[in-house]
């Protein structure tokens, strides 16, 4: 079966003035759809590098990356970013929404840009609010939510306009521990009952009991992946 | 992406209110200077065309004519006949005979001056009255022993009203001299060597039956941007009066004032680019600013899928909204304030200092000149966010998200 995302051997060397630093040694690895997985490492370990690559945010000094078994690694930056737009949902670490927008209208904004009209966009992004509990505050902006609201929205956003899958880097890396396991359970949820996608970075040790598969990655290679019994969701 | 860009703008209130300002400030000034150069421009024009009409018919050649019987038009009421019959019936025409010579005061003191003889329409005669004469009276079309002389002539000569001055000129025949009784004085374009009769007394002094000119007043044509419609006219006066006469617009006359309306425009255009490169600026610095304090954002936007082409379109969006607000704030009060003085102001130091000048200016500004306005404003929004639009475009997502100011 063909993987959804696939990386092979992927390597990433940053190079500032003569100084060579490698964050990818050689990472492989391959998503399937439905999955529910996270990449855990511990900081610096190539994490966020891995998950940019696969994303198309960022390009690998070798290797290769395939979505649906095209090779998307060569492509350029408009047909990257047209990629993004139509094929992956993001959630980032610092919550990200855009603080001019209301919740349903951050909620919308992906959906806006891929050209839908207000209508359908409006009842996309409601849809994506309520599921993730949302939709009582569709009409606050970011700075009326608390964080994990605000990441929830996030991840509404990132829902919103129904991606192939959804990658998020370190999603829970500024929320408290309440917050960060609603938001893991909201978005585990999401994956069992709408079998939407994720593959996540984290490296908080409680988010992996959720997660049916774990790709430890350690200086910049892949060194263990497992498949783990995930923990249910209880309070979502 | 309108919505953003406009919320956008308004994120920092303040910053974004006085740009907009600076903006409207610029527009309101451009369209007073605008209106106040349109007033000065129609004051002139009504000036030279109240003092000279549209269009004059003169000898061929007058302007190098020696002699003064070349300077001529002897069959005057012929010609008047036939003008009258060619032009529309609403036609004004004014005769003037015109010599030089010598106006000696009571006192002995005497100054070479022009002469003028001129017969006009009674609604012209109360214009010109109304306009030029200061105290006194205008001689009578009959009136052969009265003359009013210009008010600086008149100071200069020590003359008062009910005084005899004599006028010695050469005519057709030799020599002529006359005696008159001042009854007026006028403030005019040249009135420190300049006197007004009637044309008969003229004529029997300098040259019976002739006269210098013929005045033509058009009616419809009552600022300058009727002037396009004069070329046609002269075009067939030209082709009726054949090579006899020369016919000359009233810009073709005063061809000095014509050259200075003509570079009113282009130097109000030139103050108006420095006016807007200074505003430029401003939005330019302001979007700028803007651009900075976003750029994590700008990297969020991008990383899930706004295109190079789109950033640097909101950007413009932007300053467009920007300029847009403060032109159309500006326009506002402007248009407003131009309203009220198109009703007229009152400004003594143009006719103190532009003698003959009128006191009252109504402002006036075209449609043109609006539009225009409008196009640098748009053309300065463009290039005030080319810099700024250009740095947003050449973000990189991840850098940009990683990016603290």
């Amino acid at each position: 079966m063909t993987a959804l995302l696939e990386a092979k051997n992927l390597e990433k060397i940053y190079t500032i003035g003569n100084v060579e630093t490698p964050a990818l040694r050689g990472a492989s690895l391959s998503v399937q759809k439905g999955e529910f997985t996270a990449i855990a490492g511990p900081s610096g370990s190539g994490k966020s590098t891995l998950l940019h690559i696969l994303a198309g945010l960022d390009k690998p000094t070798r290797g290769e990356v395939y979505l649906e078994g095209q090779r998307v690694d060569g492509k350029s930056v408009s047909d990257l970013a047209k990629m993004r737009l139509s094929q992956f949902g993001f959630v980032f670490q610092a919550y990200n929404l855009i603080p001019v927008l209301t919740a349903l209208e951050n909620a919308a904004f992906v959906l806006e840009l891929q050209g839908v009209s207000r209508l359908e966009r409006e009842a996309k992004a409601l849809e994506a609010l309520k599921i993730l509990g949302m939709a009582d505050y569709k009409d606050r902006r970011p700075n009326q939510l608390s964080g994990g609201q605000q990441q929830r929205v996030a991840v509404a956003r990132a829902l919103a306009a129904d991606p192939k899958i959804i990658l998020a880097d370190e999603p829970t890396a500024n929320l408290d521990k309440n917050t960060s396991l609603s938001l893991i359970e909201y978005m585990k949820k999401l994956n069992e009952d709408h079998g939407v996608t994720f593959l996540f970075s984290t490296h908080d040790p409680r988010l992996l009991e959720y997660v049916k598969r774990i790709i430890f990655v350690e200086d910049g290679r892949v060194v263990k992946d497992e498949l783990v019994k995930a923990k249910a969701v209880e309070s979502v | 992406m309108y919505k953003l860009a406009w919320r956008n703008i308004w994120r920092k209130r303040g910053r974004s209110f006085f740009t907009s300002l600076a903006m409207a400030l610029v527009v309101m000034f451009t369209m007073l200077q605008s209106g106040i150069m349109g007033a000065v421009k129609n004051a002139l024009f009504t000036t030279l065309v109240n003092t000279g009409g549209h269009i004059q018919i003169h000898p061929v050649d007058y302007r190098e004519a020696r002699d003064f019987a070349d300077t001529l038009i002897r069959d005057a009421a012929q010609l008047s006949n036939s003008l009258v019959t060619a032009l529309p019936a609403d036609t004004n025409f004014v005769e003037v005979l015109q010599t030089g010579g010598l106006l000696e005061g009571s006192e002995g003191r005497s100054r070479g001056i022009a002469l003028i003889g001129i017969k006009q329409p009674e609604h012209l005669r109360e214009t010109f009255l109304n306009d030029y004469v200061v105290e006194g009276e205008l001689p009578e079309d009959k009136d052969v022993e009265s003359i009013a002389l210009g008010s600086k002539l008149a100071k200069s000569l020590k003359i008062n009203l009910g005084d005899t001055v004599y006028m010695y000129t050469s005519n057709t025949e030799g020599y002529g001299a006359a005696a008159y009784t001042v009854i007026g004085f006028l403030d005019i374009a040249g009135s420190q060597a300049m006197a007004y009769t009637s044309l008969l007394a003229v004529q029997e002094l300098a040259a019976p039956d002739a006269v210098s000119r013929v005045e033509i007043h058009l009616s419809d044509f009552n600022k300058i941007s009727d002037d396009a419609k004069l070329p046609p006219v002269k075009a067939d006066l030209i082709k009726m009066l054949g090579d006899a006469y020369s016919v000359e617009t009233w810009g073709e006359v005063n061809p000095g004032l014509k050259g200075y309306l003509d570079i009113i425009g282009p130097v109000s255009l030139v103050f108006l680019a420095i006016f807007f490169i200074l505003a430029g600026l401003v939005v330019m610095n302001t979007i700028y600013l803007s651009i900075i304090e976003r750029v994590r954002e700008f990297g969020v936007m991008m990383a899930l899928g706004l295109g190079r082409s789109k950033v640097m379109l909101m950007v413009f969006y932007e300053s467009l909204f920007l300029c847009s607000v403060g032109a159309l704030l500006g326009a506002l009060i402007g248009g407003l304030i131009l309203w009220q003085t198109a009703k007229g102001i009152k400004i003594a130091a143009f006719s103190t200092f532009f003698e003959g000048f009128p006191d009252t200016l109504y402002t006036s500004i075209s449609v043109e000149r609006v539009i225009t306005i409008m196009i640098f404003v748009f053309v300065t929004g463009v290039l005030a966010a080319l810099w700024p639009a250009r740095t947003a475009g050449k973000l990189e997502p991840i850098e940009a998200m990683r990016f603290t100011a």
